[in-house]
Order: C-alpha cells, then structure tokens, then sequence
C-alpha cells in the first residue's frame, strides 16, 4: 500500500474518532426545563434564581429556563400544551383545568396559609368580615379573589352576591382604595407594604380570609402528566433545588433578594418587605413538622370541593388524581421559624 | 305587489351575488377556526370551537348565565359615545392647526408625545382622577382613537395642490374661503379614511377603559372568563368586540360613499 | 396683488429656528407637571415629580438596578424593526387589495376583526403559539399599528380624479401603468398620513408587548415596577418611551418633507 493512502485512512480514522467523542460527550446529562411563573416577578420568586444563582439546579441536573408568567390561567395553558414542564398556579386553577381536560398535577405547595386578604379603610364603618355585603369591591379579575369569593362569602355568611364587584388592572389596586372608589380591595396579604404607601398603617384595615376559616391552597407547583410519567426524575430534582431555594431564602431573605436583583430590575428594599410578609404564611405548624411545600390531603379535598360547588365544574376525577406527593423532597426542608 | 316582492327578492340576490365574499370570507374564517382546532388537536378551555362558543351566546340555559344584554349595551354606549367625541374633537383640533401654525407647531408634539403612551400604564391616575363608569372609558377610547382623526384631518386640510391655492389667493380668496371652499371638501377622503380607523381604535379603546375598571361590559366579562379559563364565553365577547368594529367600519363606509358619490365606484368595496 | 406664499426656512439651522416652539412646548409640560406635584402634593404612588423620574433615569439608585441601556435599546430595536416590517408589509398589502377589488372583499373584513381585538387580551393566546421572544413582540407592534397603513394606503390609491383616469384608459394605458404613474404617486400624502399615525401606534404596541410577553425593556420595567408602587422608574421609562414617538414621528416627517419636496410649506409636520 502506498504512504498516501495509509495517511488518508489515518486522517479518517482520527476524524472518526473525534466525531464519536463528540457524539458521546454531546450526548450531556443536563436536562433543560421550563418553569413558568404564575406572574410578574414577586418576592416569592426569589427562591428559584437563589436556585439557580447557587448552582442546585446544575447540580441536580438540571438547565432551567424561569419565564415570566401572565397569571394561573396561563400557566396551566402553557403547561398543558408543553411550553414548560412545570410551573406556578393558584390550586384551583389547574384543578378546574383538570376537570376541563387539562392533563396537569400539583407537586407541591409554595404558599402553606392562604393569603388572601380584604383590604379597607378603617373608618368606611366596616368591622367585620359580614360587613363587606352590599359594598363595592374593586379586584383584578385574574386574582384568585373573585375566583375564590363565593366560597369565602358562604363562610363568614355573606351572600356573594350582594357585593358590588368593580374590575380593575392590578395595578391601580392601591389606586382604586386610596381614591376610596370601592369600599374594600381584594388582594394577597403580601402586597400589604404597597397598601401602606398609600394608606398610613393604622388606618389600613384589613381580614386575612385564613384567619376565618378559608382553608383551601393557594399558589402550587404544577407540572404535566406526561412528564411525571416519562421522566419523574425530572420532577424530582426540581423541586429538591427549588425548595431547597425556599429553604435558603427563608433563611436568608436580605441575599435572597439581592440575588433576586441581579437577574431583574427590581427595587430591593420594596421587594424585601413584601418578602418578609411572604415568610408569615410559611409559618405554620404543617411546615414545621411536615416541611415546605407538604400536601395535606385533606387540604386538597376542600379546596377541590370548593371548586366543584362554587365553579360550576363536574370533577370527573378522584382528589387523588389531582397531586401527588411522591416528588416532594427527601428529607423534606422543615421550616423552623 | 307582485313588484314589490320582486324587488324585495331580487334584492335580496343582489346582496348576496354582491357580498358573496365576504360572505365566503365569513365562512372560511369558521372553517378555518374549527379545522386548526381539529387538526392541532387544541383543548376546549385553551381555544373552544364555534359551536361552544356560540352556545354561550344563543343557547338560552347557557347565555342566561353571562347577562349578555347588559355588558352589551354598556360597551356599545362606551364605543358610540366616545366615536361621536372622537369624530368631532378630531376634526375641531384638525381645523384648529391647520388654520394657525402656531398652534399647530404646540399642539403637533404634545399629541405626539401623549399618544405614544399605552394609555392602560396609567390605569391607577384614571382611576383616581375619574372613578370607573362610563365617563372615565368613554374619556380613555377618545384618548386612543383621537390621534388618526386629527393626523388624517389635518393631512387632507392641508394637502391642496399649490397651483389652486396660488390661482384662488391671486383672485383676492380669503383665508376662511379657502377653507371653506377648497380645504375642507379636499379633505373629504382624508377625514373618512381616518374615522375609519378610529372606529376599531374606540372599541378597543372603550375595553381597554374595562379593564382599566369596570363594573359591567364585554370587556369586564372577558376579564372573568379568562381569569376562571372559561373559554366559551371569553372567545364569545372577543366576537361579539369584533362585530361591532366591524358594524361601526361597515356604517362610517357607507356614509362615505353617501358622502362622496363621485368616487370611483369600482374601488369602493 | 399677488401675496408671497411663506416658504418656510431650510438648512440644519433654519430647521432648528423652525422646530424651537416644539422642544419648548415638550419643556413647558415638564414644568407644568413638576408644579401639579408641588402644588397639589400629589403623592409620589400617584404621580412622581419629573425631576424624581429624570433622577432614576441618569443617578444610579441604591438599591435598584435597571439597566437602562439594555431597556432603552431593546425597545428602540422592536420599534423600529416593527416600523419597518408595518410601513413595509402595511403598503405592499394595500396595493394588493387596492388591485384586486375581490381580495379585498375577502380579506379586509379580516384586518378590521383583528384590529378590532383588544391586543391585551390575546397576546397570551399569541404567546402560547408563539412564544416569547423579538419575534413575538415586533407581531404585536405590526398588529397593532397596520391597519392606519392599509386604510389610509387603500383611499390614497383609489382617491384619483375619474377624469384622469378615464382620460389615461382612452389612451390604452394598462392597469398596471396607471398603478404606477398615477395611483402610487398620488396616495403619497396619504402613504405618509398612514405612516405618522402608525409611528406612534408601533411604540405603543411594542410596549404593550412588553407588558405581556417580555422580561425586559421599558414596557418591562413599567409593569414590574408596578407591582410595588415604584413609580419613578415608571414614569422614566414613559418619559423614554413618548420621546421615542416623537423621534419617530418626527423622522416620518422629514422623509415626507424630502419625498414630496412640492408640498413644502403645507405639510403637516411636527
């Protein structure tokens, strides 16, 4: 044979091999995930770009993608049709998308007591939660408030609907019961720092609806049939970083924070006191004991009740059907406060 | 009688043979909304096919739920009253700088200027300033839909050809002459072509007022459904928003061509 | 007696001499809005002073960072890229439609349904199609501020005197030539009409864009901003985001001054 064609098959040869190391190398273990918010950036959102700042997801495996999100309605929609993995929603939400065909689970809670909250000035003659019939109320339409309402009202005894309902866009909640345009706002409880901008503290009322027996779940994570089926490592090494975040940031509000800024244009010492308020309703005695993020069946049950009595929506599945519990961590952070 | 019913027929062929593709248009649109539905395999509560979503609007035991009538006429009032601000503010403001450059060289840049702000960034001053209700969504349409009248207005007013205007002020025409005899039925064309934009302009408008605040309208019950991804009657109002852009396009169209017969009937759709 | 017709100044600096009354005109609002706040102590949740705005836009604050240059130039790449795409696609479109009557007849109740949509409310359903991204953002824009383009374009064309027409027709002059020569010509005044009111509308649809389907740029900062009441930034970027129209407008100006340098003294410019 002569030099030339032995020097031909060699550069084959070693060509071959790099393109094999290549393809195996290529071959990475890092899985990419889509994470899809429920809103605009929030305190509570903190704990995922702790996550990802400090490297957990890398560890774990994973190369997460946060998007920002349009509210639970969207979330559920985009994790249905495969534009995340998992993502943020308020409970009843991608329950009631259950039951209309969307193939979506809770995998865990963010919010432990819910936070929802009714907002009014101290002096409108409003002293309990019963005085709210017959006044106006001004709410986001996409809040989980008026989602939630007609079960709230039954509680305290309220008709729901003998309150004026007013739709306004989030942004002018502090607007609508600073300008007295409505009697009472309905708004998360963490948003009670932006409230006192606008309206001094002691005369800012307010009834937190879980401090009168509103016991349903609020914002979770939610991730697609298919992928707990195909791939429930997926799963699992999410939420073992993401609470682990949760764990971090609870401890560490003021870095959490900080971190938070460095991935969006966010004003710190705003974001902190809504962070702080946040952490309240992780403090019950579920996370002590159970830890972050615990799924308390029974929980699950009212609040898949609620659904079904109050949105008008057959649920066609078992409250078992709805969450599962299998991915949460192990151990699970327990949240020491 | 018989010429009566002849007539009453035969118009009735004759708006169909005219329409027929918008009518065609009409029906490919449906077509076409149930066939990517079908083929994409799309869920109800992400997109809800036709027929679902005309059940909200017709099927009594469904519609009687949403209490059509009445976000129907609060939006329909919102949309004809601010169209009528808009027609007549617009063309006054229009007139007013084309009469005086000075005034035009002050009021140009702040139109400008207000007009390039999406007008739902300042939803907490509106409501603020103006509670919620008719008067404060009227106030925003008008706001959104106030800018073409007077571009095109003033556009039309001043777009004369140099030659006539040289002729009429050399034959010693005064400045409201010219206005009045030249200017003003030059700008015919300029001044429907920019109502007509406006008309889309003051039904967006008018929801974008609804979502700002509101306490009834199809913007204030699309706002529900989607919160509650209740679909039907979301995709519902968005027809029902569509139709009247349509209807009020359809209106300002039709005086147009009253307006201004000696155009060229073959362009006119 | 023949009265002069006054024609206006040219030059750079004559152009400067003529725009004067405008830069005062946006001066004077400043000011009108910084003594509203002084005089009707507004508070700041409500109404920021322009200087507090101005502050967040130039003095780096202590603990927020909003990249300003990575705002500003996003927003300014969607809007002028949607400009382009709408003047563009936004013409082309017409001449279509102004050609074959029967096209439109089928599509121009189309472009009305869609103009008639509140963007707000769909851009989620056009961020689940397409994601996020340039890409969806500058669809926005275009979606938001064709119409003008098409409406004003479509009359412009059709808007020829009969008798010209029929004169040219007499002389055999094709379909085609009479486009040319005579129709595009003519809808100029309009094309540019189209454009002014489309220039503001784009800025308008790009930050609504960023409202629903972004995580950065001046409509980004505006809406995070409003979670907390921050309205400083806000109005900064308001501020940014109207003088970016102006800009825009202004620019459509001066191309309509240099394409129909006939009309010189009687245009309608900023």
């Amino acid at each position: 044979m002569n030099t030339r064609g032995n020097k031909a098959a060699l550069v084959v040869v070693v060509f071959l091999l790099f393109a094999l190391t290549a393809w195996a190398g290529g071959e990475s273990e890092v899985q990419k995930v889509n994470f899809q918010l429920n809103w605009k950036i929030t305190g509570d959102h903190a704990p995922y770009y702790v996550a990802q700042e400090k490297g957990w997801f890398a560890e774990e495996g994973l190369e997460v993608n946060i998007i920002i999100g349009q509210g639970s309605g969207y979330t559920v929609q985009a994790v249905d049709m495969g534009k995340a993995e998992l993502g943020i929603s308020d409970a009843p939400v991608p329950i009631k998308g259950r039951a209309q065909g969307a193939n979506v689970k809770i995998v865990g809670i963010v919010f432990d007591k819910h936070p929802n909250c009714m907002f009014f000035w101290k002096d409108s003659g409003i002293t309990e939660p019963r005085d709210i019939a017959g006044r106006t109320v001004a709410v986001p339409a996409a809040d989980g408030h008026k989602v939630m309402w007609p079960a709230f009202a039954r509680l305290i005894g309220v008709d729901p609907d003998s309150v004026d309902f007013v739709n306004i866009e989030p942004s002018a909640k502090v607007a609508a019961l600073a300008s007295k345009s409505a009697d009472a706002v309905f708004e998360l409880y963490t948003g009670k720092p932006f409230m006192e901008k606008a309206i001094p503290p002691e005369k800012l009322g307010y009834f937190i609806w879980a401090d009168y027996g509103f016991n349903a779940y609020a914002h979770s994570i939610i991730a697609r049939d298919d992928v707990i089926e195909e791939n429930p490592e997926l799963v699992r090494s999410f939420l073992k970083a993401a609470y682990r975040g949760w764990d971090y940031t609870l401890k560490n509000p003021k870095e959490a924070i900080a971190i938070l800024a460095k991935y969006h244009p966010i004003n710190q010492d705003d974001y902190l006191a809504n962070l702080m308020v946040v952490m309240d309703f992780f403090k019950t005695d579920r996370y002590k004991n159970f830890g972050i993020g615990y799924i308390d069946p029974d929980r699950m049950e009212t609040t898949i009740d609620l659904v079904r009595r109050y949105q008008g929506v057959d649920i066609p599945f078992e409250p078992e059907e709805m969450y599962t519990s299998e991915f949460l961590p192990d151990p699970m952070y327990k949240y020491n406060w | 009688m018989k010429a009566v019913v002849l007539s009453v027929k035969g118009f009735i062929i004759r708006f169909f043979v005219r329409h027929y593709t918008k009518i065609l248009s009409l029906a490919a649109f449906l077509l076409l909304w149930q066939l990517v539905i079908t083929v994409f395999g799309i869920k109800q509560f992400i997109i809800p096919s036709p027929l679902a979503t005309f059940s909200t609007l017709f099927v009594p035991e469904i519609a009687q739920r949403y209490n059509w009538l009445l976000h129907i006429r609060t939006t329909v009032s919102e949309v004809l009253i601010s169209f009528a601000v808009t027609a007549a503010s617009g063309i006054f403001v229009a007139l007013l700088i084309t009469w005086s450059k000075a005034l035009r060289r002050i009021i140009t840049p702040v139109l400008t200027l207000l007009n390039s702000l999406p007008k739902i960034a300042f939803a907490p001053l509106f409501l603020i300033w103006f509670g919620y209700g008719l008067v404060p969504n009227v106030i925003i349409a008008v706001l959104i839909a106030f800018f073409p009248v007077v571009i095109n207005t003033a556009t039309g007013l001043s777009a004369v050809e140099e030659d006539l205007l040289d002729l009429v002020r050399y034959l010693h025409a005064s400045k409201p002459q010219i206005f009045l005899k030249i200017r003003i039925p030059n700008s015919l064309p300029y001044i429907f072509s920019g109502l007509k934009i406006s008309t889309t302009l003051c039904v967006v408008g008018a929801i974008v007022g609804e979502f700002v605040a509101s306490a009834s309208g199809l913007g204030y019950l699309l706002k529900d459904a989607q919160a509650m991804i209740d679909s039907p009657p979301m995709f519902a109002s968005l027809i029902l928003i569509s139709i009247f852009g349509l209807s009020l396009f359809a209106a300002i169209s039709i005086l147009e061509r009253l307006a201004m017969p000696w155009q060229d009937r073959v362009k006119e759709s | 007696m023949r009265q002069p017709i006054r024609q206006e100044p040219r030059g750079i600096g004559k152009a400067l001499k003529r725009h004067y009354p405008s830069v005062l005109v946006v001066f004077v609002l400043f000011l009108v809005w910084q003594a509203a706040v002084w005089v009707f102590s507004i508070p700041e949740y409500v109404l920021p002073s322009p200087i507090t705005s101005l502050g967040h836009l130039f003095v780096r604050q202590p603990d927020a960072f909003y990249n300003w240059k990575l705002q500003i130039s996003t927003t300014v790449s969607e809007v002028l890229i949607s400009f382009a795409v709408t003047a563009a696609a936004g013409i082309l479109l017409a001449i279509l439609i102004a050609w074959s009557q029967w096209l439109r007849n089928l599509i121009m109740p189309f472009f009305i349904f869609v103009n008639s949509l509140p963007l707000i409310a769909i851009a989620p359903i056009i961020l689940l199609w397409f994601g996020y991204g340039l890409f969806t953002n500058i669809l926005i824009a275009f979606l938001v501020s064709f119409f003008p383009v098409i409406i004003n374009t479509t009359t412009g064309l059709g808007e020829v005197d009969d008798d010209l027409i029929d004169l040219v027709r007499y002389l055999k002059a094709s379909k085609w030539q009479i486009f040319l020569k005579i129709r595009i010509p003519n809808s100029l005044p309009y094309i540019f009409s189209g454009l002014k009111i489309a220039s503001t509308m784009c800025v308008v649809g790009a930050i609504v864009g960023e409202f629903v389907a972004s995580d950065r740029g001046l409509g980004y900062i505006v809406i995070n901003s409003q979670f907390t009441m921050d309205t400083p930034p806000i109005f900064a970027a308001l501020i940014v985001v109207s003088l970016l129209g102006v800009a825009l407008f202004g620019f459509v100006s001066l191309v309509e001054r240099i394409a129909m340098p006939w009309r010189q003294s009687e245009t309608l410019a900023v």
